[in-house]
């Protein structure tokens, strides 16, 4: 299991997808940190402590959400074809024959893969924070939790989508995590939506999306543990928006996404250990 | 006897289509056996099978003395797959390592027996280029080199030589007969039957999923002995007297070629011919290749659904 953990980790540093998210990384976070640098540029000459209490928590949502789309995208395009594609080239006949179990070599999938976008993740949130602490000397608070919940995020994605690279080819399986995605980032929205307007409707159908994949849902957990409103005045006005957080995820979602990895984990193992090679 | 592989009844079916049906095998340790049989017979399918990439439908198998899916007894198994496809990213060596570890080997004993590997495949000086870089030649070596990793007890190779070069092949062989030496089993699947010939002890025709024949190679071939015969004067009685001895025969003009099954069947052809007034001009026994048995006994191409 190790050793395939290992391989894959290292797959994954080989790959041009690591390239590509890299050089994306760097330009997204290269604008962002100019953003935020004039928008604190300005508060400094104008000082309006009021508008700056609002404008710099949406900043780091706003930062947050895309980075989470980036880690996002990573996390579907590295795991899409990690055993499918295997598979169709043929290069798991001669390493599923070793003295190997099934079950090992998906977790060591689960386990390289998983360390590697967690990694990545941590890094976007570090510099994230970074960019915001220095910039707008905004404190934030519950930050390690917070940055344990953004690493979550692409693993939560790589479980599902691993458990599909074990039933799908790997086309079909990339269209179905990306609607799967696509899916949670609407029904996020949706559900933001439905606090604001008060329609329970809208609310439901975003607790339901979450449900199905619960990655944006840990986004807005994430954004209430660091901006707390219970203590801040201004709190309900943070939460606004499309990046915010109306209604706070229960701890109860963050459990739900934690046995979702595990399920879609086992899954994948599961239909992995009697499949025909 | 002490049985490398022994197969009971072992089906694979892929849906309704049969990939192999109710194979008994009986592979005895120390032998290097030819499975044989035209595109699609279900070769590939038998050896997946074996090698635990496919789950049979029914039936079962016993490799070096245990059940089929036994992990620990892969450690003495190699495994060559038909499309030898790998890690191409990483170079020979880090590849042969990585596929050492997967054998569970480490430390010194796995640097050792790479090096080794690597120079007994010919590789030797190449295993710092990325595999990507290979020849088609080079990377099926570098496959067996995967293979024989484990010093293994037993070997599977499916179509070990299709991209090698004439020298290659001779090199493959003479790997396969050193490791036969060291009392070491090995499974062919093939369709190069000179090269079976030459290094096979015993072979299994497979033909639409069944095996149609298996034996060792000399008693296959001694149960088949064909006998050309220039004949002048042939009559009909004459040529009637020698069917009646022959499994088989043929008339061309005055050549006559007749199969029979025994040695002693040969000078009774002989005395037929001369007592029944033929003149013999000519008479030669045939060794029956194992092209022409391949060709007889899978029935030539021509299709019986
Ligand atoms: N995955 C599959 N799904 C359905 N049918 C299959 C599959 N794999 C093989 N078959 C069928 O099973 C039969 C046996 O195939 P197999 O690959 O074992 O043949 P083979 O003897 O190895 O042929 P070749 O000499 O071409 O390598 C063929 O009729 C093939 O069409
Ligand atoms: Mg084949």
């Amino acid at each position: 299991m190790l050793t395939m953990m290992g391989i894959t980790f290292r797959e994954g540093l080989n790959r041009k997808v690591m390239l590509i998210s890299l050089v994306l990384a760097v330009i997204f976070l290269g604008l962002y940190g100019t953003g935020v640098h004039y928008a604190g540029q300005s508060f400094n000459e104008h000082p309006n402590p009021m508008l700056a209490a609002v404008v710099y928590p949406q900043l780091l949502s706003f930062g947050l959400y895309f980075g989470g789309f980036i880690v996002s995208f990573l996390a579907i395009f590295s795991a899409v074809g990690a055993i499918s594609a295997e598979i169709e080239t043929g290069i798991i006949q001669a390493v599923i024959t070793k003295p190997i179990r099934r079950r090992d070599y998906v977790l060591g999938k689960f386990l390289g893969l998983g360390l590697f976008l967690a990694l990545y993740a941590a890094l976007f949130f570090i510099v994230i924070a970074m960019i915001i602490n220095i910039k707008t000397g905004l404190v934030l608070d519950g930050q390690w939790r917070a940055l344990g919940l953004f690493a979550l995020q692409p693993v939560v994605l790589l479980a599902i989508t691993l458990f599909g690279s074990v039933v799908l080819p790997t086309i079909a399986n990339g269209v179905v995590m990306f609607m799967l995605y696509a899916v949670a980032v609407i029904g996020g929205m949706v559900e933001q939506i439905g606090w604001l307007i008060g329609n329970t409707g809208l609310q439901q159908a975003g607790i339901v999306t979450s449900l199905v994949m619960p990655v944006d849902s840990l986004y807005r957990k994430i954004v209430h543990l660091l901006m707390n409103p219970t203590n801040n005045p201004l709190g309900a006005l943070q939460q606004m928006g499309p990046f915010g957080s109306m209604a706070e995820p229960s701890v109860w979602m963050v459990l739900y996404a934690l046995s979702y990895v595990m399920i879609f984990t086992g899954l994948a193992a599961y239909a992995f250990g009697r499949k025909d090679i | 006897m002490d049985m490398a592989i022994e197969t009971f009844n072992l089906t694979k079916k892929y849906g309704a289509k049969v990939g192999c049906a109710e194979i008994c095998l009986r592979v005895p340790r120390g032998q290097i056996f030819g499975f044989l049989g035209p595109n699609g017979a279900g070769k590939s399918t038998l050896v997946k099978m074996l090698v635990g990439l496919l789950f049979p439908t029914s039936g079962k198998a016993i490799l070096l003395g245990r059940a089929l899916g036994d992990i620990e007894v892969r450690k003495k198994i190699g495994f060559l797959p038909e499309n030898f496809r790998y890690h191409d990213w990483l170079t020979g060596q880090q590849l042969l390592e990585f596929h050492a570890s997967l054998y569970k080997l480490g430390g010194t004993a796995k640097k050792r027996r790479v090096d080794e590997v690597l120079d007994l495949v010919g590789l030797a000086g190449k295993e710092k280029q990325k595999v990507q870089t290979y020849s088609k030649g080079m990377r099926q070596r570098v496959g067996l080199a995967c293979a024989l990793l484990p010093d293994p007890d037993l070997l599977f190779l499916d179509e070990p030589t299709s991209a090698l070069d004439p020298i290659g092949r001779k090199d493959v062989r003479e790997i396969l007969v050193t490791i036969k030496a060291l009392g070491k089993t090995i499974f062919l699947n093939s369709h190069l039957l000179s090269e079976v010939e030459m290094i096979c002890d015993a072979v299994a025709f497979i033909r639409q999923g069944k095996i149609i024949r298996q034996g060792l190679l000399e008693d296959l071939r001694t149960g088949d002995i064909q006998v050309e015969m220039k004949i002048g004067g042939l009559t009909p009685a004459l040529t009637a007297a020698l069917a009646s001895l022959a499994r088989s025969i043929e008339i061309e003009d005055d050549l006559v070629r007749i199969r029979v099954k025994q040695d002693e069947d040969i000078p009774r052809l002989a005395a037929l011919v001369v007592t029944g007034g033929g003149f013999l001009f000519e008479m030669n026994r045939k060794r029956s290749t194992l092209e022409e048995m391949f060709i007889r006994t899978t029935g030539g191409g021509e299709e019986i659904c």
